[in-house]
């Protein structure tokens, strides 16, 4: 509890804090740069405006959504460290998964206050930081001449023998499926660890180990596939702003009591 | 309104000279601004380690980075090749910067696209993507702001013992929202790959404190049976 406290000082605010507002700073350059640039283009700047009242409407919903993620996480990094992860880069399910994986592997066992120590918190952090970062080291080595290839590459395109586009069209479509593949095969490691816990934890065969990360999945992928059905059933694209973390929400508010059961 | 379309049109030819510098130092700064992020955000867990007395444990970073970091290396890379082209480079530095593109920041820059019609490629789309992208990621920075500051007040509840189980399973109550989006999508291959992995920790339950780990042979074995049944729908369809 003491490290939860110093993980909310006001120190990690300031550092956390600092760095969104050079994020925000960047963010208003671009946005005055292009509207600027806009007008002398000709665009006509009633569009613009509309794009930026939509734009600012349509985000509410989501980053309401991003600021449940925060109170998810701030259980067991603190408050400021998510705020910046989420604000700047990143997103709920990476955070959690990249956490939970160093945790493992600085031997804390998983990602809770209880067993974080200072040196498992700054390895987690760096961590997140380290293995989001490949598209902004893309977009920074290779980012000019890919969008200037595309700019100048849309005739190119139709000297393509059909053969290799039907090649790289079927590419493209297994790796949709690779993509998804690979996010089934991470979220299953983890169910399984939860039933090989309860299974053989104690020793082989001996149904002793404890069910409540498990239960706690089952109530988070309830939740999810009502949201999922509410979704279907009224065309409410709107909730899957939210289906991720409030299905987190009510799977952690059920595991307190959960807990009090076992 | 074609004759204002065309009109618009031959503005912006007008001023391409203007677009293509714009573009320059769209990408100069962008650069600039990115390695500047980059490295405040791998700048950041030392500052806060000097505060914390402590440093990061690199070779328990590596161990995690290549259980769970391979994964993300492979999909960054596809979220840039692929969501490049959408954003266009004002629109692409910043998404990359303030991240959330799939949950957030691709649907509201289509969505502000559609609303004014304009194509990829083209000097409008590069600016109604910028516009669009900055003013969600202002918002968002907004709201997280409001709320975190909100939250203050709030923190010995947080802290509260009464919570705790429920911040210790932060982590399954993610995966378990994961597997019922995700196992819907091939639901064959999701049920062996999770067979498999359940017998292999039951069997071998030294193995459940290496969870990370296993996630290369898990997503490895999903991978194999997602191209067979691929390889197996392409020639049914050929057929």
């Amino acid at each position: 509890m003491e490290l939860l406290s110093k993980l909310n000082s006001p120190v990690l605010y300031l550092i956390c804090g600092g760095i969104i507002l050079f994020v925000a700073v960047i963010c208003l350059i671009f946005a005055v740069r292009a509207y600027r640039m806009g007008k002398a283009l000709g665009i006509d700047t009633g569009k613009m405006k509309r794009v930026i009242t939509a734009s600012a409407t349509f985000a509410v919903l989501p980053s309401v959504g991003i600021l449940l993620g925060v109170i998810a996480l701030s259980g067991s990094l603190g408050t400021p460290w998510p705020w910046l992860r989420l604000s700047v880069i990143g997103a709920l399910h990476y955070e959690t998964q990249v956490a939970e994986a160093a945790s493992e592997s600085v031997g804390i066992g998983g990602l809770s206050i209880a067993n974080m120590t200072p040196e498992a918190f700054v390895t987690i952090a760096l961590l997140m930081s380290f293995c989001i970062m490949w598209g902004m080291v893309l977009v920074i080595i290779h980012g000019k001449s890919y969008c200037n290839k595309l700019r100048g590459g849309s005739e190119k395109k139709t000297d393509k023998p059909k053969e290799e586009k039907k090649k790289k069209l079927n590419l493209k479509g297994f790796g949709d499926t690779a993509m998804t593949a690979m996010f089934i095969g991470l979220v299953s490691a983890y169910i399984a660890s939860y039933i090989g816990t309860i299974v053989s934890e104690n020793g082989r065969f001996t149904f002793t180990g404890s069910w409540l990360p498990l239960a706690t999945a089952l109530v988070s992928a309830l939740a999810m596939a009502v949201f999922l059905r509410i979704k279907k059933a009224f065309h409410a694209d709107w909730i899957d702003s939210f289906s991720v973390a409030g299905s987190m929400l009510i799977a952690m508010t059920a595991a307190i009591f959960l807990g009090k059961l076992g | 309104m074609e004759k204002k379309e065309i009109r618009e049109n031959r503005e912006i030819m007008k001023n391409s000279e203007a677009y293509e510098k714009y573009l320059n130092t769209t990408h100069r700064l962008g650069r600039l601004m990115t390695a500047l992020v980059l490295l405040l955000l791998l700048a950041a867990p030392y500052l806060i380690g000097l505060f914390l007395k402590a440093v990061p444990n690199l070779p328990a970073a590596l161990k995690a980075f290549i259980g769970v970091g391979l994964v993300y290396l492979v999909s960054c890379i596809a979220e840039y090749l692929i969501y490049v082209p959408m954003l266009g480079a004002g629109g692409s530095y910043l998404a990359f910067i303030t991240g959330n593109l799939i949950n957030m920041k691709i649907p509201c820059a289509i969505n502000a696209r559609d609303i004014v019609g304009v194509k990829s490629g083209t000097p409008e789309n590069e600016i109604i993507s910028t516009l669009s992208i900055a003013t969600s990621s202002l918002v968002t920075i907004a709201v997280l702001a409001v709320g975190v500051m909100l939250m203050i007040p709030l923190q010995p509840v947080l802290q509260s013992p009464v919570l705790q189980p429920a911040f210790e399973n932060v982590v399954p109550a993610l995966f378990g929202a994961m597997a019922c989006k995700y196992y819907r999508q091939d639901m064959k291959v999701s049920l062996i790959v999770l067979a498999a992995m359940t017998l292999l920790f039951v069997f071998v339950p030294s193995l459940i404190g290496s969870t990370s780990m296993m996630v290369i042979p898990s997503g490895a074995l999903a991978i194999v049976l997602a191209y067979l049944s691929f390889r197996k729908g392409q020639k049914g369809a050929e057929a």
